[in-house]
């Protein structure tokens, strides 16, 4: 293992100048939503929907985490979703579709965060709190095998679709 | 930027630019809190604007870097642009005001760094990032702005100038 280069900003124990470094700088905080908008950036053909929900954050994230419950009846397709797995924030599950296919999916899932994939599937759901409400993101399709690429069908209306769900679920 | 090994970044590098998105999602993570140390002081109230808009162009262009050394170096390189170009289009551009820093005594002034960034331009406040929290030497600050070592250190002086002033008033 390399030992950590101490004098390499970020490093554990870098020490930076002196002048003006006493804490206090600000810091630009990359919210969940803002998360999900730029991996979306990298995968050709994906489509961000977001959406103002006028809830909690606390009880929207509640339905969106629940991945074997509410997560099914928001995200298309993705009813019969079984968690195989997890460790940390780390996540497999085994999603099967209405037409028998079956997808291993992997991927993370945390506060305000959850992005799976599979060989031929892709999920980003992201929230964040926005005065009294939440703000709500989705992403996704069905991937190009193995690509950080979705085939450009039905990206757009299954977002709406499950932001439709999700305000109706509240 | 957290610490990860130099290894472990260009594998995440290497697999996010063949199109495994949790690649890019770890990159990610490694990424975010690096450009919003350098974002926040410079854009200020643009400061996730700009961190966004600066991850935005490296998730779009990660395919091009052919190097994964280089990462950290564009990276810095990108949201410095991004975070000068937001704050400037905000209209932050004032000139340092040095009569209007809190008085003596203040109980702001010792703790707010901020308050007095506020006083800079984006292009002072790039200068002193560079410099001051990357660690950067004058050159490569200068390399890095597109401007001459000695703009570099006419702007590094004001801005340490005001800090003193304020520290010290």
């Amino acid at each position: 293992m390399t030992e950590p280069d101490r004098t390499e900003p970020g490093a554990p124990g870098h020490v930076a100048r002196p002048f003006g470094t006493a804490g206090g700088w600000p810091v630009a905080d990359l919210d969940p939503v803002r998360r999900l908008r730029v991996l979306a950036v990298g995968v050709r053909g994906a489509h961000v929907t977001e959406g103002f929900v006028p809830a909690p954050y606390d009880r929207v994230w509640a339905l969106l985490d629940d991945l074997e419950g509410d997560f099914g009846r928001i995200v298309p397709d993705m009813r019969r979703l079984r968690v195989v797995r997890r460790d940390g924030p780390r996540v497999e599950a085994l999603a099967r579709s209405r037409y028998g296919m079956r997808a291993g999916l992997r991927g993370e899932q945390r506060p305000g965060w959850c992005w799976l994939q599979s060989r031929f599937l892709l999920i980003g759901v992201a929230a964040s709190p926005e005065g009294t409400g939440t703000r709500v993101a989705f992403t996704g399709g069905v991937r190009v095998p193995g690509r950080a690429a979705l085939v450009p069908l039905g990206v757009r209306r299954e977002g709406e679709r499950s932001l439709r769900r999700l305000t109706g679920l509240l | 930027m957290p610490y990860v090994s130099d290894d472990e970044t260009a594998r995440l590098v290497r697999a996010a630019q063949r199109g495994d998105t949790l690649a890019m999602a770890g990159l990610l993570d490694e990424l975010a809190p690096y450009v919003a140390r350098i974002c926040g002081p410079i854009a200020l109230d643009q400061g996730p604007d700009a961190a966004q808009e600066a991850l935005v162009a490296v998730f779009r262009s990660l395919r091009s870097l052919r190097e994964p050394a280089a990462l950290r170096g564009w990276v810095r390189a990108i949201a410095v642009r991004e975070a000068v170009r937001l704050a400037g289009r905000a209209g932050r551009t004032l000139p340092a005001d040095l009569s209007t820093l809190p008085a003596r005594g203040d109980p702001q002034l010792g703790a707010d760094i901020r308050d007095v960034l506020d006083r800079l331009s984006p292009e002072h406040r790039a200068v002193l990032v560079l410099r001051d929290v990357e660690g950067l030497d004058e050159r490569a600050a200068a390399d890095l702005l597109g401007i001459r070592v000695g703009t570099v250190k006419s702007r590094l002086h004001r801005a340490r100038d005001t800090f003193r002033k304020a520290w010290s008033s």
